[in-house]
């Protein structure tokens, strides 16, 4: 399998007023195409930071982070936003569904940035909300619906641009379990039916069951996987 | 307009805040219109007699002192003067003194050259002219009265000791001046106690050439400079403005009060949009993740604050026209206010201030919240 995301020995320091505190000390990994990726680590491990980078909405400290081939840490701010609207889908904890809009509207706010017509943006949000399971809620606003349902409609909008990426931060961390289980099926339905590339932050070991595989970070420092800090000082 | 859907459910995503906002803005621009308007009704009325290659003769002690007959002839023979008329300002009301608008006693037979600007109907002219108590009256007078042609007028004295019972024999027509009536001195000379029969209030001076005006304007005054009663002479304009500053510097008073008012009016919208930016941190973080970049969140930001204060300000102010336009405001403001109206330049000033508002009110919450590190915006919890 080719790598779809490339990070080389990145470090991201965060500035707090006089104070410098590092979250990544020099994290290098590959996530090769169509991987199904479960970050796992404590609070301030660095694991939402280390999306974040890969996700190209903040910018490393140092290294370098090469996503299908473009190295994004170069990129402007515009180039960035750009990028991201093609090639990345996010999924966030609390789903962040803009309330005053139903759920067809949610869908389809990524592909307002792209040149289709109404009528190709309605048959792209139809489907995307088919693949969810939410094809008779399209014009539920996000108060009338559930938990699982807004996050199904996140999940929706996430993949309606058929991003090369998805993103996922603790999409289950604030579902029941029930939910929390239909949300994975989901996203591991994406992933091997769709071949979607997926990254996933999770507290949660059972949700990690649902990747093909899991890589732990601590103190900013894959423990599992490769860092040039980690083999530099073994 | 891919994205106005979301500009109008953002715009009234907290519908009470949103009409509140927009209520304060149409009471504050209904105001605005109000004074502007009644400023541009001060201007019109002293451009009244623009173009007409008039000068009005008053006394130089006041225009409540009157200058005799005689200086006319000595006025009309000046070279460059077309003709000369008499008019004497009346102040009469009709019924209540609540009915009040201008008349004055005029030579009848002058009016043709001198006030050739006033439209009137030969036939008419013809009748007022051989009627010694005939009265010409505006057409907009007319209305507001219900008056025919040949109804009989009394109107009730304020200054001179008589009651003009006047036959309306026709109606004029002026660009600007059209609530006014007008009869004939002979009239007025005939009601008067022999003293002051041969005074007038302002000989008004049709001249040939209006870069003559100044010079003519200073020959006049030269001449009667020694006299027992000194004159001075003014373009019609200038006559008019004399005639509004009587009441102080209106123009600045409104001005600033406008000013104020809009400037109030700012820092309210400003308090409203930075609620309503700082509320959607979390949702435009989300945007600019999933592509929106910043100059668009500005654009659609600023248009949505933009479109929140032109609301209100067209709402004020084409609220204030049609409310001016039904109801009579001369009557409302005893003659003060004539043919009163907010009118396209006021409106379109109003809609220009309500919509820079918008920009200046909104254009820090918009930059601030485009300008938002998407990551900060996630961690943020509003």
């Amino acid at each position: 399998m080719d790598t779809l995301v490339d990070i080389n020995n990145v470090r991201k320091v965060y500035k707090r007023d006089a104070f410098e505190v590092p979250v990544l000390n020099g994290v290098t990994l590959e996530v090769p195409r169509g991987d199904f990726l479960a970050l796992m680590g404590p609070s301030g491990s660095g694991k939402t930071t280390l999306l974040n980078l890969m996700a190209g909405i903040d910018r490393p400290t140092a290294g370098s982070i090469l996503v299908d081939g473009k190295e994004i840490s170069r990129f402007s701010e515009t180039q960035l936003a750009s990028w991201r609207a093609r090639h990345v889908g996010f999924i966030f904890q609390m789903y962040n569904l803009i309330p005053v809009l139903n759920a067809a509207e949610n869908v389809e706010l990524p592909l307002l940035l792209t040149k289709l017509t109404k009528k190709e943006r309605r048959e792209h949000v139809h489907a995307a909300l088919g693949i969810v399971g939410l094809g008779d809620r399209s014009l539920h606003y996000p108060r009338q619906l559930s938990g699982g349902q807004e996050q199904r409609v996140a999940i929706a909008r996430a993949i309606v641009t058929d991003p090369t990426l998805l993103v996922a931060d603790e999409p289950t961390g604030d579902l029941d379990a029930k939910n929390a289980q239909e949300t994975l099926d989901l996203l591991q339905r994406l992933n091997t039916e769709y071949q979607k590339t997926i990254v996933m932050v999770t507290h949660d070991p059972k949700a990690a069951q649902h990747a093909k595989r899991t890589l732990h970070l601590e103190k900013g420092l894959l423990v599992n996987g490769y860092s040039l800090d980690t083999m530099a000082s073994a | 307009m891919r994205f106005l859907k979301l500009i109008r459910r953002n715009l009234f995503r907290n519908k009470l805040r949103a009409i509140l906002t927009m209520l304060l803005l149409a009471v504050i621009f209904f105001f605005v219109a109000t004074l502007l308007a009644i400023l541009d009704n001060f201007e019109s009325f002293s451009n009244a007699g623009e173009g007409a290659n008039r000068l009005v003769v008053q006394s130089a002690i006041s225009l409540a002192n009157l200058l005799p007959y005689s200086h006319e002839a000595k006025i009309r023979a000046l070279p460059g003067v077309i003709d000369t008329a008499k008019l004497q300002w009346i102040g009469a009301y009709y019924k209540e003194k609540s009915n009040f608008f201008a008349n004055f006693a005029i030579d009848v037979d002058k009016m043709p050259t001198v006030f050739d600007d006033y439209k009137i109907d030969p036939k008419e002219f013809a009748a007022f002219q051989a009627d010694r108590r005939g009265a010409l009256v505006g057409v907009d007078l007319m209305k507001r009265f219900g008056w025919k042609i040949g109804d009989r007028i009394t109107l009730k004295r304020q200054i001179f000791s008589f009651d003009p019972e006047l036959t309306i024999r026709g109606t004029y027509v002026h660009p600007v001046q059209t609530t006014s009536v007008f009869f004939p001195m002979e009239y007025f000379d005939q009601s008067q106690p022999a003293q002051i029969r041969s005074e007038v209030g302002t000989f008004w001076v049709k001249v040939k050439d209006p870069k003559q005006m100044a010079a003519i304007s200073q020959q006049i005054d030269a001449m009667f400079k020694n006299s027992d009663y000194p004159t001075e002479t003014f373009t019609e304009k200038e006559f008019q403005q004399n005639f509004m500053s009587m009441m102080g510097n209106v123009k600045l008073l409104f001005t600033a009060v406008s000013s104020c008012a809009i400037f109030m009016v700012v820092l309210l919208a400003a308090i409203t949009m930075s609620m309503s930016a700082r509320e959607r941190v979390t949702e435009i973080a989300v945007l600019k993740a999933i592509g929106f970049e910043q100059r668009l969140i500005l654009g659609i930001m600023l248009t949505e604050f933009i479109l929140l204060t032109l609301i209100g300000g067209t709402l004020g102010s084409v609220g204030a026209h049609y409310l001016y336009g039904a109801v009579d405001m001369g009557k409302v403001t005893q003659g003060f206010l004539q043919n009163f109206g907010v009118h396209a330049r006021t409106l379109a000033i109003c809609l220009f201030a309500s919509a820079a508002v918008g920009v200046i009110a909104g254009g820090l919450p918009a930059l601030r919240a485009s300008n938002l590190r998407v990551v900060d915006g996630l961690r943020r919890v509003v």
